[in-house]
């Protein structure tokens, strides 16, 4: 009995979870034919700037450097594999003896476009500006079908590589070898004050209106 | 540094699909060529097909409503770089701890990829990955990596605040009913930090009340641990185990081969008292190498001539692989280990490979000469996104004379049977026969394993805004094999009802928890309640 209760009990920490914050936010966007390329554009009060709070605002005069990796997806409305993407990644540093910013930015081809830049408002203007982005050409956007585009925005994104050793170091001291251990109907692997390593200090998940090109 | 963010940002899954998409579009913009005014050429192309949209909450505390600036937007240069770093050199002129109350500053400052004294630019990842070096160090619940000014122009003090967690863990809890074994009760736990100096020390204790079966006595068994992952902050770790082991081994002495009543066991005590000197060497954060010697006593009485009388009324030899009175196990052994696997608590992809190999032998003062070699290897796919298909390999083959203890027991592969704990047996079940091949299966051999498929689920994965960061349902099959070698030599009936193989099922959750993680499965509990 008391077994059952041990398992019920875990049950009920699980199941509040399943319903997590991974839902993305709806925003109204600007779609333009430009030259053989879809262009995408956030309207405000929407756009990626909530990216930073108020302390992440501050941040950027203190932290070593501040990334922003902003990945675009476009789909059919009707199905989820996408039939273009775009990743941007953009990158701050703070010169505090000079009390300036260097910018790096995705540019076509695969460069970077280095920009130094005075003011601290400025520096999120550069960040978080989604304008005229081109996400797709034309060619793959049919014009009898209805799409949605999706954009996955991280602050400061950690990679798998780092994550997975942090994870990793976190979770030894179970024991290992043959001997399996474990206690009746279930085993504890580890009982241990587990701190989550998020992936990214924010995150914002995004979800455009349905659009279409006219014929 | 573009390349680990690029790593990164590859690693951004979007919930329902991954990329079979066309290549991005090449003629990116540069991002916001006028950041607040983008240029306007409307066209028809945006038109809502489904429905209105609604309109996007405000945002609550975005840096959009911080007072806007007074100063003068100015861009100082424009130019373009294929550089891996950018940003001012900086000249690093001082590592300033916080927060830090148990953890001497020396152990957090030991891992951190930067020293004072060193000149890089304001980019260098190390600058950025110096957090999660001392988030892995797992004694804190945060850490934040700030810049400051040094004393002259070009010179950042780098401060290192930090917020302190508990490091007392639970590493195993025993508890059950068997014929054998009425009840039994013990728990391993540990500190991963003692003193704050980053050494972790454990300890395991259980305790077996003995049945019916003749001779059988009271078990218990200890251990003691003390590792330091990392000494001095070098690759190198080192560790030292003290066991005690007060026991009761039964074996059959007639009866049939599925008959565990009391009447046809009989037990014989023993006593082990050791310890395990271990050393390690991180070739790199996936790879580490392990040698170790150990060294142990044994005192047993050994009934002098035990015999097990079969249903035939054929009366046979029972080899109990031990030494009467006093003996010594000294063994050196050296193990690798490889682990890929970038979740390993809900693993959905990578790979683990431990191999351990292990000698003893009358040179280095051993009383058994023997030699055993362990291996198991997982690998897990990803299929379709949130699930996962997986292989997991684990095999054992013991040369030589060895103890009664290093041999492999059948609940070692045999997911379905009570597992030995700290050393001690505490039943004497024997394997469900589901595939009908040999009935007499050993309780030891010297050649063992299993290999079984397992197919995942995630149920859901979170943030841990619910203290609760994800799990996975699973359900697997596999085959488990034991044998004594000198029985496959000669057989009297065919192949495959010879074969010391069977099946084995298994399903449950797993849970990955603030407090731990958890695994639910169906074999465990089948194997404690027989």
């Amino acid at each position: 009995m008391k077994r059952a209760l041990v398992a019920a009990a875990l049950l009920s920490i699980a199941t509040p979870a399943l319903a997590d914050d991974d839902k993305p936010e709806f925003q109204h966007m600007r779609f333009v034919e430009s030259g053989e390329y879809l262009t995408v554009s956030t309207q405000r009060p929407g756009g990626i700037g909530k990216l930073f709070d108020a302390g992440a605002y501050e941040s950027l005069r203190t932290e070593p450097t501040c990334t922003v990796a902003i990945r675009i997806q476009i789909t059919p409305l009707d199905s989820n594999t996408p039939v273009a993407e775009q990743l941007l990644v953009r990158e701050a540093v703070f010169d505090m003896w000079d009390e300036t910013y260097t910018l790096r930015l995705d540019q076509p081809g695969g460069s970077k476009l280095i920009k130094k830049v005075k003011a601290h408002a400025e520096v999120l203007k550069w960040l978080t500006a989604i304008d005229d982005v081109p996400v797709a050409p034309l060619s793959a956007l049919p014009i009898d079908r209805v799409f949605v585009l999706k954009m996955i925005v991280q602050l400061n994104p950690v990679s798998g590589e780092l994550l997975a050793e942090v994870r990793r170091s976190l979770s030894q001291g179970t024991g290992g070898g043959l001997d399996r251990g474990g206690a009746a109907f279930g085993s504890f692997v580890a009982l241990f004050l587990n701190p989550k390593i998020a992936d990214a200090d924010r995150v914002l998940r995004i979800r455009s209106q349905p659009f279409f090109r006219p014929p | 540094m573009f390349a680990l963010v690029a790593l990164a940002a590859a690693r951004l899954v979007f919930p329902e699909a991954q990329a079979r998409a066309q290549p991005a579009p090449p003629p990116s913009a540069s991002p916001p060529a006028s950041p607040t005014s983008p240029q306007a050429s409307p066209s028809a192309s945006e038109s809502p097909a489904n429905g209105t949209a609604p309109e996007p909450p405000p945002p609550a505390e975005d840096a959009d409503n911080v007072e806007p600036s007074t100063e003068q937007p100015g861009e100082l240069e424009t130019e373009v770089y294929q550089d891996h770093e950018f940003g001012p050199a900086i000249l690093i002129e001082d590592i300033n701890i916080t927060g830090n109350t148990a953890t001497q500053s020396q152990v957090i400052r030991r891992v951190l990829p930067i020293t004072a004294g060193e000149v890089l630019r304001a980019s260098d990842k190390r600058l950025r990955e110096a957090r999660f070096k001392v988030l892995a160090l797992g004694f804190f619940r945060d850490v934040t990596v700030a810049l400051r000014k040094g004393s002259q122009r070009g010179r950042v003090i780098v401060d290192v605040k930090v917020v302190e967690r508990g490091t007392l863990v639970l590493n195993r809890l025993w508890f059950g009913s068997t014929t054998l074994t009425p009840w039994w009760l013990g728990a391993d736990v540990g500190e991963r930090n003692m003193f704050g100096l980053g050494i972790a020390v454990g300890a395991g204790f259980i305790f077996a009340r003995h049945g019916h079966v003749d001779d059988a006595r009271d078990q218990y068994a200890g251990e003691l641990r003390v590792a330091d992952p990392s000494v001095g902050g070098t690759r190198w770790g080192a560790s030292w185990v003290t066991t005690l082991v007060h026991g009761s081994e039964p074996y059959r002495v007639s009866g049939g081969d599925r008959d565990i009543s009391a009447e046809r066991q009989r037990a014989f005590p023993y006593r082990r008292l050791g310890m395990r000197l271990g050393a390690t060497y991180n070739v790199s954060p996936l790879t580490r190498l392990a040698v170790g010697l150990r060294a142990e006593s044994i005192s047993a009485t050994v009934p002098s001539a035990p015999t097990r009388e079969l249903i035939s009324g054929e009366t046979i030899a029972v080899d109990l692989h031990l030494d009467p009175g006093a003996s010594r196990v000294v063994t050196a052994s050296i193990g690798f280990d490889r682990d890929s696997r970038p979740e390993p608590i809900l693993p959905h992809a990578g790979d683990r490979l431990l191999v351990m190999a292990e000698l003893g032998g009358g040179l280095i003062g051993s009383s058994y000469d023997f030699a055993t070699l362990f291996g198991s290897y997982e690998h897990y796919w990803p299929v379709r996104g949130n699930q996962a298909l997986a292989i997991k390999l684990v095999g054992g083959l013991v040369v030589g004379d060895a103890p009664r203890f290093d041999l492999i027991h059948i609940a070692d592969v045999d997911h379905m049977l009570t597992p030995r704990a700290l050393g001690l047996v505490l039943s004497t079940s024997v394997p469900l026969a589901l595939l009908r091949t040999r009935a007499d299966k050993p309780t030891y051999g010297d050649l063992g394993g299993s290999a079984s498929v397992e197919y995942a689920v995630e149920m859901f994965r979170g943030r841990g805004k619910r203290r609760v960061y994800g799990a996975d349902v699973f359900l697997g099959v596999g085959l488990w094999g034991l044998a004594d070698r000198a029985d496959l030599r000669a057989r009297d009936t065919t192949l495959f009802e010879a074969l010391p193989i069977d099946i084995y099922f298994d399903a449950g959750m797993r849970l990955d928890t603030d407090i731990g993680t958890f695994e639910l499965t169906i074999a465990n509990a089948v194997g404690r309640l027989r």
